[in-house]
C-alpha cells in the first residue's frame, strides 16, 4: 500500500504553525534530504506558516510529491485570503529584514528553497508555491 | 535503387529489398533492443516487440490483452494511469524513469518514452511505449557521482593541524553544490574537533566570482554562529580587488594574504607560540 | 506532544537555559520570562543559551533570542550561545539571520569559559 503523496495542514493557530513544521519534517525526512536541506526546508515552511498565521490569521499549507523528469521533490503551498502583499517587489529584495520583525522572511526563504513563486491580490489574499529537488 | 515517393513533402523510400512499408516498418520494431509496445487508452497491451519479450520475459502471447499494470512493481506507485491520462491529452512522456518488473519478478530501472497514436483522422486511439533497461547506465551514473563526491572530498579536505584548530585549502572554483558539501564538512568537522578557529586558504582559487564570494561569506558566517572563528588567508590582491568591486564588505572578516601569516593569528587566538628549540623565540 | 521544557540552572553566576528540539511559539515567548525571573533573581554574570538541541531555527526564534540578549546586557550580563549544530548555522546563514553582537560558543564548556575568563578573550584582528 503505497503511502500518500499530498496532504495538507490548516493553519489557523500559533498550535498549527509547529503542526506544518513537524508534518514537513516528516515528509523532507521520508524523501531522504540530507540533514541540511531537511532543516532548510523546515525553516522555510515555519516562516511561510508565521506568515499566515501573523498576517491573514488562517489559512492552509498543502503539500506534495513532485516528480520532474525522474528528479523527486516536495511542493509546499501556503495558501490565505489575507490581506495580500502590497509591493512584492520590495517584499522580495534582500535585506528587507526578519530579525527586525519587519517584512516576510521571503528573500531568505527563496535563498533556502530551490524554487519559489508568490502569487498575492491586496484585499483577496496570496499563495506562497516553494520547491525543494533531490539532488541525485 | 528504390522508388522514391513523396509524402507530406517528405522523400519516401517505396519499400526496402522486397519489403513493403508496412513490412519495413514492423521489422524496425522487431528488431529493436528496446522494449516497444502498444497499448489501448485503458491500458491493455496491443502489440509487443521481440525487445519487450527479452525485457520482460513476458512472450508476445502472454502479454497482448493483458494490463499493463502487471509490469509495475507491487507497492510502487502506479504512475500507468496518470501517464495514460497525458496521452489522452495529446502529449508525450519523456525520459521517464521509474521501476517495472519482469515476468521473474526482479524490478529494474527503465527509461520510457510514451506517445499517443493516431488514427487517419488524427484521433487519438492508443499510446505506443518505448522503454529502455538502465540498470547498467544508472549504475555507472551513480558510480560517476560517488568518484566525484570522492574527489570532492579529496580536493577540499579539512585538516586538523593543531588542537583547536582546522585548516581547509580550496582547490579550483567552488560552484553551489561543491560549496554545500563543503560547508557541511567543514562545520561537522570544527564541531568534532572541538576547534576554535578555521583557517579557509584560498590561495589555490584562481578566479573569483560572485557565487564563489557569496558563498566563502556564508561559509565564514555559519562558522561564527557555530562559535568558532574564521580566518581567510590566501587572499591575493586580484582577488582582494574583485572582492572589493562586487561590494562585499571584508570588515568583519579576518584576512592574511598567506596560510603563514593566517596561522600566526590562530596561534595567537589558541594562546600558542612557536619557539625554536635552542630557546630563541 | 513532545518535550518543551525549558531548563534554567544557575551555576555559580551563570545561568544556564536548554533549550528542547523543537520549541513552539509559546515555549519560545517563555525563554524570556523565565531569563529575566531569574535574572532578577541571581543578577547572574553571564547567560549561556544551549541549543545543541534545537533543530529548526526560524527568524522568530532568532528575534527572542537576541532581544533577550539585549535585555540581560541591559541588565549588566553576557549571553552566549553554545551547541549551534551545523546544519542549523548554515541555514541561519542562508536564511540571513546573522545573531549579531551575541557571542557563540562551540559547546556549554567554551561558553562557560567564554564568560568566566578573567581576561577579555583576544579578539582577533
Amino acid at each position: 500500500m503505497s503511502e500518500a503523496t499530498q496532504g495538507n495542514v490548516p493553519i489557523q493557530s500559533e498550535n498549527d504553525i509547529i503542526a506544518a513544521r513537524r508534518a514537513v519534517r516528516d515528509l523532507a525526512a521520508r524523501l531522504s534530504f540530507g540533514i541540511t536541506d531537511v532543516t532548510r526546508i523546515v525553516t522555510a515552511s515555519s516562516e511561510l506558516a508565521r506568515n499566515i498565521f501573523l498576517y491573514a490569521g488562517a489559512g492552509v499549507m498543502w503539500w506534495s510529491i513532485s516528480d520532474r523528469n525522474g528528479a523527486v521533490g516536495l511542493e509546499l503551498t501556503f495558501e490565505d485570503h489575507g490581506p495580500g502583499i502590497p509591493d512584492v517587489e520590495l517584499a522580495m529584495k534582500p535585506g528587507y529584514g526578519t530579525s527586525r520583525g519587519l517584512g516576510f522572511g521571503l528573500p531568505g526563504t527563496k535563498r533556502l528553497m530551490d524554487e519559489m513563486e508568490v502569487r498575492t491580490e491586496v484585499g483577496k489574499g496570496t499563495t506562497v508555491t516553494v520547491r525543494k529537488w533531490l539532488r541525485k | 535503387m528504390s522508388n522514391k515517393g513523396r509524402l507530406n513533402g517528405k522523400a519516401v523510400v517505396n519499400g526496402i529489398e522486397g519489403l513493403g512499408m508496412q513490412a519495413f516498418l514492423a521489422a524496425i520494431v522487431e528488431s529493436s533492443d528496446d522494449a516497444i509496445y502498444g497499448k489501448s487508452l485503458e491500458g491493455v497491451i496491443l502489440s509487443w516487440n521481440h525487445g519487450a519479450e527479452k525485457m520482460y520475459g513476458y512472450t508476445a502471447s502472454e502479454a497482448l490483452g493483458r494490463p499493463v499494470g502487471m509490469l509495475v512493481p507491487a507497492g510502487s506507485p502506479d504512475e500507468v494511469p496518470q501517464i495514460l491520462e497525458r496521452v489522452k491529452r495529446g502529449e508525450r512522456v519523456d525520459h521517464f524513469e521509474t521501476v517495472r518488473v519482469r515476468k521473474s519478478g526482479e524490478p529494474f530501472d527503465v527509461s520510457i518514452n510514451v506517445s499517443p497514436i493516431r488514427d487517419g483522422s488524427a484521433k487519438i486511439v492508443g499510446a505506443s511505449t518505448v522503454a529502455r533497461d538502465i540498470t547498467e547506465p544508472k549504475r555507472l551514473r551513480e558510480a560517476l557521482t560517488q568518484r566525484a563526491k570522492e574527489i570532492l572530498e579529496v580536493s577540499t579536505p579539512v585538516l586538523q593541524v593543531w588542537e583547536g584548530m582546522v585548516v581547509a585549502p580550496f582547490i579550483g572554483t567552488l560552484d553551489t553544490q561543491r560549496a554545500q558539501q563543503f560547508m557541511e564538512r567543514l562545520l561537522d568537522r570544527i564541531v568534532e574537533t572541538n576547534s576554535s578557529v578555521a583557517l579557509l586558504d584560498v590561495t589555490g582559487v584562481p578566479a573569483i566570482d560572485t557565487r564563489t564570494a557569496q558563498h566563502l561569506i556564508e561559509t565564514i558566517t555559519s562558522v561564527r554562529l557555530l562559535g568558532a572563528q574564521a580566518v581567510l588567508t590566501g587572499v591575493r590582491p586580484a582577488i582582494a580587488q574583485t572582492l572589493a568591486h562586487l561590494g562585499i564588505n571584508l570588515a568583519d572578516v579576518v584576512t592574511r594574504s598567506s596560510l603563514a601569516a593566517g596561522l600566526r593569528v590562530a596561534l595567537d587566538a589558541l594562546n600558542l607560540k612557536i619557539s625554536s628549540q635552542d630557546g630563541a623565540a | 506532544m513532545t518535550n518543551q521544557i525549558i531548563s534554567v540552572v544557575r551555576v555559580r553566576d551563570t545561568l544556564m537555559v536548554t533549550l528542547p528540539a523543537d520549541p513552539d511559539d509559546v515555549t519560545v515567548a517563555t525563554l524570556q520570562e523565565e531569563v529575566l525571573r531569574a535574572m532578577e533573581r541571581y543578577r547572574p554574570r553571564g547567560l549561556v543559551l544551549d541549543i545543541s538541541g534545537v533543530e529548526t531555527l526560524d527568524s522568530f526564534f532568532v528575534r527572542t533570542v537576541t532581544e533577550t540578549s539585549h535585555m540581560v546586557g541591559l541588565m549588566g550580563g553576557r549571553t552566549v550561545i553554545a551547541g549551534m549544530r551545523p546544519s542549523v548555522a548554515i541555514t541561519a546563514t542562508q536564511l540571513g539571520l546573522t545573531l549579531h553582537g551575541t557571542l557563540t560558543a562551540l559547546t556549554v564548556d567554551r561558553a562557560l569559559d567564554l564568560l568566566n575568563h578573567p581576561r577579555p578573550r583576544r579578539r582577533l584582528s
